[in-house]
């Protein structure tokens, strides 16, 4: 492995050395009234055209110029850009701070041209939003939600409704690779997907990385989902907060230490079981449905070269019928992370993880009560480094030792219970990685960002393992001792993106990279399920690899005010997993022997058209797409359409502002039916109706149609404290819009069968939320 | 243990409360494969007319009336070299007896139609005795009732359950199975949970019967296929398939040995 690394340095030292005469500047992008880093904000020089770059997660970036007199423009999406004169004799130290704009002066003020990134970076398959964005999108219930907006743009897919989750590019809802603060979330829902697992008002940023995924990430298939939590607030208290029909919140920031360190924490319950104690019935008033999360996080910044942040996540969902069975299931992670500046170049991150998904259910009724427990805890040590080499280089690389712990389900009961204990052996794998790429500014025109990553899977005793044929039939078990090897898969992923700018408004991109996954989510059910079971790469099943190809055009307008992308993409899936017939997976020791393994294929056109400014703003996306599954024992080995196969998808989102008190919004989807599997005919046995199938999910449900609106009424501006009324109505048509359909026996003409479609939200759902801050 | 089925009354209650779902019949345009053959073979450990019955598909839009086949020749052989000719007693039955299935013995079922023959086999497990039947609340509803199931399950060897449950005299229309991965050597209560959108709701003053049948390890795979794909209904069931049967050569149904016993009780 080190061999490979030299050779990679090799490679990358032939790059021209950086010149004498450069002095570096560098810093931190900050928001003004908060000190809140500006992720992803941009920052050139005025005077040198080819020269600019955009801060990272933590808002640092770094510059190099030979001596001269400057001016830096630095700008970020709702804030007024800056310019700040630099007289540069010896490298410099230049922190900025931006000033976030009133929404209205945006629509007025525009002397300086906002950034093109989207068209001058290589990277593509990059959806990034703002919480403001987010925040005026209409959702159910009221409750702002990440994952249901990411849903509406090209190539996402939401799972459904009541389902929280989604698909990238016809990939599964377990190959997108979910981080909080970088600490990996396994379930994003709530409520089996009616809410997602995030708080809006703890976040700060959002990017869904489609395809060309960058080499500092790995492990999942088809995307990542990268968010990052609010810092808090560093130069004064505030308190926000919200009451909505079915959950209220409330958030606290501060400093620590003014400009130094601050915190924040922020947390959300649902009171929807407030209902259940109105009932008259003795069983619902007793009975539990709720869920809360916190998220927490705290930052000191030492110096100018050393920062610690340390931050938390934890979530619960809890449902339970009184007396009859309780289940709860919760997600909780922690990131601790240091940052140092080596040098004005050399940028370093330090991460330490924690990760843990875990479901408990338990039955209570007298001579049938038992407790099943399932879990899955990660540790995980992450070094990402960031090297400015030159200003036409920019290096990034680290490693990563992921420590997997998963207790796939066990079962206690006590002595008169129907049922025995159940303990199903732990299992134990470390998924190690290491990257380097590089983003070269090869001319004016063409930019490169390439890299490496190798990545490694391990799974390790104790314990015992067997090796299953086809048939799921046991052709050896070995007992392996504790730590000892099991099976190890190495992978070596490369990525590659280029872009080739044609103007300054318009560039052609081309990306190409491998995924590898280690880590297998095994459900038999189409809902989000807190039962959900993943397992590791193991003797019997391989890693998931996928490789995908993109092209696209990227179009701006209007000094950058319109945006314009085409993109199309070609994915080739190995190693896909799907399940037995009658497979039974809960608290099963044999569950490798239910798997059947295939592989597909995905692509697609996905257009996009967003106007990012003004009083008037928002996007259209459309998405044209296939993806598919092969599996020897399912479909007679041919190709069938995933679920998830979505011929065209549509969606519309408009944020309009009429005044300084009025904001409205609205969204349109339209989305063909998933691909389902209906009967071809029926037969009777054990006095049942049965169907007969033959092709696999060769119908379609009926197409899903929906236009929601909200509006949002702004306070009158007191001194300090302001408030907000947000309203909205989901399914503004009422239309029925298909959540299964079923065939059964008639219930109204006796000795016939009939299709019945099951609607979740089949009228509109209105909703109201009153949100303060002071 | 479906431990999946816990959850379900919960999304549904929730569903509810929202008061926004809504159910509707729509038409689907099915493309048909029908003529298919289904075998339904039955033998059990009581001496009588063990019965085979045979008919093909039909299309998803006419009633529920299938054709039955006559003309087949039917066999079934035991292990000790004995073979039974079937003979069809009404269009589409075949009947031979008296004869009584016995435990630990493997039964081959050969059927023959127009040219192409179905074969299965299946092993008749040992008998595990119903001690009773029961009846208790069903959780959320203070006026419907649950029937459950006792027995002991046998240590150290896999048994599989299958359960007919009828009430007033008419079957339900749910399969219900089991097997002891999770029970083995247990006193076990086994709840018959009814699909929820049956609409059968079972009342103090009912008579509940049971069929219990210990079946064999494919069959029980046969039944708990079928269980999956219609308990879950509308909340997200398991992509539907024909069930691993154990017929081979394409034909529906499956070939069943095993025991038999049923009691019934007044539901209280």
């Amino acid at each position: 492995m080190a061999k490979h690394l030299l050779l990679i340095l090799m490679l990358f030292s032939g790059i021209k050395s950086f010149a004498q005469n450069k002095f570096t500047i560098s810093g931190t992008i900050r928001d003004e009234a908060t000190g809140e880093s500006l992720i992803g904000s941009s920052i050139r020089i005025k005077e040198l055209a080819a020269t600019g770059t955009a801060a990272n997660t933590y808002g640092f970036y770094s510059l190099s110029a030979p001596a001269g007199e400057y001016t830096l423009v630095v700008s970020y999406i709702g804030y007024d850009t800056r310019e700040q004169k630099v007289s540069l004799g010896k490298s410099l130290v230049v922190n900025i701070s931006l000033t976030a704009k009133n929404s209205l002066q945006e629509v007025v003020i525009r002397s300086n041209k906002p950034n093109n990134d989207n068209v001058a970076s290589p990277q593509m398959g990059l959806e990034k939003l703002s919480m403001a964005q987010i925040n005026n999108v209409p959702v159910v219930l009221g409750e702002k939600d990440i994952v249901k907006t990411i849903t509406l743009m090209p190539g996402v897919k939401s799972s459904g409704e009541g389902n929280g989750g989604f698909y990238v590019r016809g990939g599964a809802s377990d190959q997108n690779l979910i981080l909080l603060d970088e600490a990996t979330v396994y379930n994003a829902s709530h409520l089996f997907g009616f809410f997602s697992t995030f708080n809006s008002d703890a976040i700060k940023d959002v990017s869904l990385y489609k395809g060309g995924m960058p080499a500092q990430y790995g492990g999942r298939l088809s995307s990542v989902l990268d968010i990052k939590m609010n810092e808090g607030n560093n130069k004064q208290f505030t308190v926000q907060g919200g009451i909505g029909l079915v959950a209220s919140r409330l958030k606290v920031e501060g400093p620590i230490v003014k400009n130094k360190g601050s915190f924040m924490i922020s947390a959300r319950r649902t009171y929807i079981d407030a209902f259940l104690k109105l009932s008259k019935d003795s069983t619902l008033n007793g009975s539990s449905l709720y869920f809360y999360d916190i998220n927490a996080k705290a930052n000191y910044h030492f110096n100018d070269k050393n920062a610690i942040y340390l931050s938390g996540y934890f979530g619960k969902d809890v449902l339970g019928i009184k007396d009859q069975f309780g289940t709860n299931w919760g997600n909780s992670t922690g990131t601790l992370r240091f940052n140092h500046l080596f040098s004005n170049r050399l940028f370093s991150n330090t991460s330490l993880i924690y990760s843990n998904y875990n479901y408990t259910i338990q039955s209570f009724s007298s001579n049938d009560e038992f407790k099943a427990v399932s879990k899955i805890t990660d540790f995980n040590l992450k070094e990402d480094l960031q090297y400015t080499l030159s200003n036409t280089h920019s290096l990034k690389f680290g490693f990563n030792l992921l420590h997997h712990n998963i207790q796939p389900g066990s079962i206690t009961s006590s002595g008169n219970s129907s049922f025995n204990n159940v303990i199903t052996e732990k299992r134990y794998g470390l998924e190690s990685a290491l990257y380097l790429s590089d983003e070269w500014k090869a001319t004016d025109k063409l930019t490169l960002l390439y890299g490496l990553r190798l990545s490694n899977m391990a799974l390790y005793g104790p314990g015992s393992f067997n090796t299953y044929d086809a048939a799921g039939n046991i052709t050896s078990s070995q007992s392996y001792g504790s730590g000892a090897a099991v099976k190890s898969y190495l992978n070596l992923e490369p990525r590659f993106s280029a872009s080739y700018a044609t103007s300054d408004a318009a560039s052609f991109k081309l990306s190409y990279n491998r995924n590898t996954q280690n880590i297998h989510l095994l459900t038999t059910s189409s809902s989000s399920s807190p039962t959900d079971l993943y397992v590791m790469s193991s003797n019997n099943i391989k890693p998931e690899i996928s490789d995908q190809v993109s092209t696209g055009w990227f179009r701006n307008f209007k000094d950058n005010t319109y945006e314009f992308s085409a993109e199309v993409y070609y994915k080739w899936l190995q190693n896909q997993i799907d399940y037995k017939d009658g497979a039974q997976l809960i608290a099963n020791q044999n569950v490798e022997s239910q798997l059947v393994y295939g592989t597909g294929r995905a692509y697609g056109l996905e257009l996009f058209f967003k106007k990012k400014y003004g009083r008037f703003n928002g996007w259209v996306g459309y998405t044209l797409s296939k993806t598919e599954r092969k599996f020897d024992a399912i479909n007679n080995g041919n190709y069938y359409p995933a679920r998830q196969d979505r011929t065209h998808d549509v969606s519309v989102v408009g944020i309009y502002q009429l005044n300084n008190r009025w904001t409205f919004s609205g969204t349109f989807l339209y989305g063909t039916g998933n691909a389902v599997t209906y009967p071809n005919g029926k037969y009777n046995i054990g006095g049942l109706t049965t169907y007969s199938y033959s092709q696999r999910n060769g119908y379609r449900q009926p197409a899903t149609t929906r236009i929601d609106i909200g509006a949002t009424l702004e306070g009158k501006q007191h001194k300090r404290f302001h408030s907000s009324w947000t309203f909205g109505i989901y399914n503004l048509l009422g239309y029925d819009n298909p959540y299964s359909i079923a065939f059964r026996d008639s219930k109204t003409i006796p000795n016939t069968t009939e299709a019945v479609q099951t609607s979740i939200f089949s009228t509109q759902v209105p909703s109201v939320t009153w949100n303060f801050k002071f | 243990m479906k431990i999946k089925n816990y959850l379900l009354p919960v999304t549904a209650f929730m569903m509810l409360l929202l008061h926004t779902s809504c159910e509707k019949v729509i038409d689907v345009d099915i493309k048909d494969d029908t003529g298919i053959v289904v075998i339904e073979g039955n033998i059990t450990d009581v001496t009588g007319l063990q019965t085979v019955k045979i008919s093909r598909n039909t299309s998803f839009d006419n009633t529920n009336t299938y054709p039955a086949v006559s003309g087949a020749t039917v066999k079934l052989n035991d292990q000790a070299g004995n073979e039974y000719q079937m003979a069809e007693s009404q269009p589409g039955t075949y009947t031979y007896g008296p004869l009584a299935a016995i435990a630990g013995s493997t039964y081959t079922l050969s059927v023959s139609v127009d040219g192409k023959t179905y074969t299965a086999t299946s092993t008749m497990p040992g008998l595990v005795a119903l001690d009773s039947l029961s009846s208790r609340n069903r959780p959320t509803d203070d006026q419907e009732r649950q029937v459950l199931v006792h027995y002991k399950d046998q240590a150290g060897i896999s048994n599989q359950y299958r359960f007919v449950l009828f009430i007033n005299g008419a079957q339900i229309k749910s399969v219900f199975a089991a097997d002891d991965d999770f029970t083995d050597g247990r006193a076990v209560n086994t709840i018959l949970r009814i699909g929820s959108d049956l609409d059968v709701d079972i009342l103090p003053g009912d008579t509940a019967t049971v069929e219990m049948q210990c079946i064999d390890k494919p069959v029980y795979t046969y039944w708990y296929s079928l269980m999956q794909q219609q308990s879950s209904g509308a909340f997200g069931s398991a992509t539907p398939a024909n069930p691993p049967s154990n017929l081979n050569n394409g034909a529906l149904g499956y070939f069943s040995a095993h025991t038999t016993q049923t009691k019934t009780i007044i539901v209280k």
